[in-house]
């Protein structure tokens, strides 16, 4: 893993940030409330290496991901690929497409119903400039890239004749037709049946190790991110309160909301794992000034409802937003970092 | 796979004498320990040449305040095992041998015991007995829930249907009252579902689900949708609401490992058929079926190293051309000649109140029982009965 820091990262997002605008109806006005859907978040994905993204509904990671693919566009912050900034503002190019796939959750609902799997592989090899005489090869290549094999038994299917966890390698499949370096996967697991997951969470493994792929894994269950990925990345609120290199971060967890993140994951061989106290619930209060997670944190103290705590650093290439980790709480208020450099840089070093 | 081989503890005793015929109902009967005795109960879908067998011969027996886990991959047969136990289920769907019975209190005279065979039910029957003894609470609580209602009414008109003689501001206060018991503010009686989180909808109908106190609970994957941390909390909320109510629950889930901390006895299903039966823990510790192993296996853990795992191989039968042998057969790692041509029956194990479907475990067995699949319970580290302490 520690190679991979040589080599230039494939994407990267800098200080990506997105707030989206609801009105909130009053008895006589409507007030205007801005969610921080993501705020401020960057992080790097290398070629070769799984880089998993944690965090509840509503945490901001799915925003994560299609604004790295350009679906959302970003309030402020910019994306750069293999070393070139893209003006954020701009639409999606087809270059960019070709370089950057999007795998969502739900495969029954991400690939066209009334066409056969041939239709939705071939059709983005066509968009994307490939000849007609070699689309058919490609897209059966494509398929058996995802151990769909023969691939003779799945070009003419429809998709409600696969199965689902079939059908989400056929989405896979789909995205590695135009040979794309990085490929963003939403919960690609979370809707399959429990047989098949670790059978996907193994192709992106290969994938990644055989074929250099940068891959961007979201999902809400730790225990999975452990089990992929080389660098994980725990959000809540929009922001990246936990960030480490291999397993370090499940291991000895040091936000104490990736400790109630990884305590929520039903494991009968831990005895306390399941706390019979109750919890606070779940109102997903957020706060607006300190910490978000002050309201939720079982250890909060007076600064958190202050002062955002910047980034600590809590290990080798471990990084922890929380202010039990400062030295010295009082001290570290007057030095933290002004607000655009705040989080994201010590990871890098 | 036969029903005799299945140990069953008791069978309902109907006392002799003043009991009485309602319909299919019968009444005054004596107390019975489980509220519900599925027995022989077989579902297809579809008749004559195209049929599918989707549930095959299950029995199964659950006592009074205690928690049964379903446990099975998708197309198991563990929905339209309690979709048809309920008869909740629609044609093409028949239930084509068995019954099932409720014995439950009626709510006429708190003393009369009645037991009912659901199978047989008239409508009207079962319209009596739907919500005020037996409850469901679906997956998709958004589309359980009326979109256009507010999730006051729904309260409102359960409670109006069931008890006739409330007033509306008892109804209004009982609404409330539930409401808090699942640890949500009164407020939201006056939402939409769109307006509330998925965890606030499936505590909403849990709330509906106990509006009426039943005896008995089915939940059918209630926190599949729902993420870690919510599912942690809808769990603990569970297990204070049965400690305080003593209702019986069937949980249906395909998360083992949920299951092992919810569940006081647990049955694994494989292509509509049980293939384990036993205590949570111990099914958890020591696995006798190599398909409960497989589903154990499938999740990766989350301490010890990393290492590669492979979960279940192949992907769940057809059930329209099921193997002539075992139905895992083909997907399992310990088969052996005998198992592709006979079919193991669900057999109680020697000194142990379990029950597995393998020719492993068989007494005539000339195989030595794999190690994965022959470990023992250590009751010195046994987390969960330390959990369980419920009235």
């Amino acid at each position: 893993m520690s190679e991979a820091v040589l080599s230039p990262a494939q994407l990267s997002a800098r200080h990506l940030t997105r707030h989206f605008t609801t009105r909130v109806p009053g008895r006589f006005l409507t007030a205007k409330r801005v969610v921080r859907a993501v705020d401020d978040v960057s992080l790097d994905l290398f070629e070769g290496r799984v880089t998993a993204v944690v965090g509840e509904s509503g945490s901001g990671k799915s925003v994560l991901a299609r604004m790295l693919a350009r679906i959302v566009t970003p309030t402020s912050g910019e994306l750069v690929l293999e070393g070139s900034p893209i003006p954020v503002r701009s639409k999606r190019t087809l270059d960019y497409a070709a370089k950057v796939q999007l795998v969502l959750q739900d495969p029954y609902a991400s690939i066209n119903p009334v066409h056969r799997i041939r239709h939705s592989l071939e059709r983005p090899l066509l968009i994307h400039g490939a000849n007609k005489g070699e689309v058919e090869t490609l897209a059966k290549a494509a398929l058996s890239r995802v151990s769909l094999d023969p691939p003779e038994r799945f070009v003419d299917r429809y998709p409600h004749e696969l199965s689902g966890g079939q059908l989400q390698r056929v989405s896979i499949a789909r995205a590695l037709c135009v040979k794309p370096d990085v490929l963003l996967a939403d919960e690609p697991i979370s809707m399959l049946d429990v047989s098949v997951r670790l059978g996907i969470l193994n192709l992106l493994r290969g994938l990644c190790d055989d074929e250099r792929l940068a891959i961007l894994y979201i999902t809400h269950d730790i225990a999975s991110a452990r089990y992929i990925a080389d660098e994980t990345i725990v959000m809540y609120a929009g922001q990246i309160v936990e960030r480490s290199r291999g397993t370090a971060l499940v291991d000895e967890p040091t936000h104490p909301y990736t400790q109630l993140l990884i305590s929520s994951v039903p494991d009968p061989s831990d005895p306390t794992s399941q706390d019979p106290q109750k919890r606070e619930h779940a109102t997903f209060e957020v706060a607006n000034v300190g910490c978000r997670f002050a309201p939720r944190c079982p250890f909060a103290m007076d600064v958190c409802r202050t002062d955002d705590p910047p980034d600590f650093i809590v290990g080798e290439d471990h990084t922890s937003h929380c202010w039990l980790h400062a030295s010295e709480p009082e001290a570290a208020v007057e030095v933290a970092p002004p607000k655009r450099r705040r989080e994201g840089e010590p990871t890098k070093a | 796979m036969s029903a005799d081989t299945f140990d069953i503890q008791a069978v309902s005793p109907m006392k002799e004498g003043p009991a009485e015929r309602k319909g299919n109902a019968v009444a005054n009967v004596e107390r019975s320990e489980f509220v519900l005795e599925v027995n022989n109960f077989s579902v297809d879908y579809g008749v004559g040449e195209n049929m599918v067998r989707a549930v095959n011969d299950v029995t199964l027996h659950l006592r009074r305040s205690k928690v049964l886990g379903v446990a099975g991959e998708s197309g198991s047969g563990k929905s339209t095992l309690v979709y048809a136990m309920t008869r909740l289920l629609r044609a093409p769907g028949v239930i084509s041998g068995g019954s099932v019975t409720l014995n439950f209190t009626s709510r006429d005279d708190e003393k009369e015991f009645t037991t009912l065979n659901l199978v047989t039910a008239s409508e009207k029957e079962l319209r009596k007995i739907r919500w005020s003894h037996v409850s469901i609470v679906l997956q998709s609580a958004l589309s359980a829930l009326n979109p256009v209602l507010r999730v006051g009414r729904e309260f409102d008109e359960v409670l109006k249907t069931h008890r006739p003689d409330m007033s509306k501001a008892q109804r209004r206060a009982r609404a409330v009252e539930l409401l808090t018991m699942v640890g949500l503010n009164d407020d939201r009686l006056a939402r939409y579902p769109h307006e509330l989180s998925g965890g606030q909808r499936q505590r909403i109908m849990i709330a509906l689900a106990l509006a009426l106190d039943p005896d008995l609970v089915i939940m059918d994957e209630p926190t599949t949708a729902l993420d870690v941390v919510t599912q942690r909390e809808i769990i603990s909320e569970l297990h204070d609401l049965r400690s305080r109510f003593g209702f019986a629950l069937i949980f249906i889930t395909h998360d083992l490992s949920l299951l092992v901390e919810l569940a006081d006895e647990i049955v694994v299903m494989y292509a509509g058929e049980i293939v384990e039966r036993a205590g949570a823990s111990e099914l958890y510790e020591a696995p006798r079926h190599p398909y409960t192993l497989g589903l154990l296996n499938s999740f990766p853990p989350l301490h010890g190293p990393r290492r590669e795992l492979s979960g279940i191989p192949g992907s769940p039968p057809d059930l329209s051309d099921l193997p002539a042998g075992c139905n895992f057969y083909p997907r399992c790692p310990f088969a052996m000649s005998r198992c592709e041509n006979e079919a193991p029956a669900l057999t109680a194990i020697e000194n142990s109140d379990r029950s597995v479907a393998c020719w492993l475990h068989s007494s005539d067995s000339s195989v030595p029982v794999p190690v994965e699949l022959s470990r023992t319970v250590n009751p010195a580290r046994n987390p969960v009965t330390t959990l369980k302490e419920r009235p």
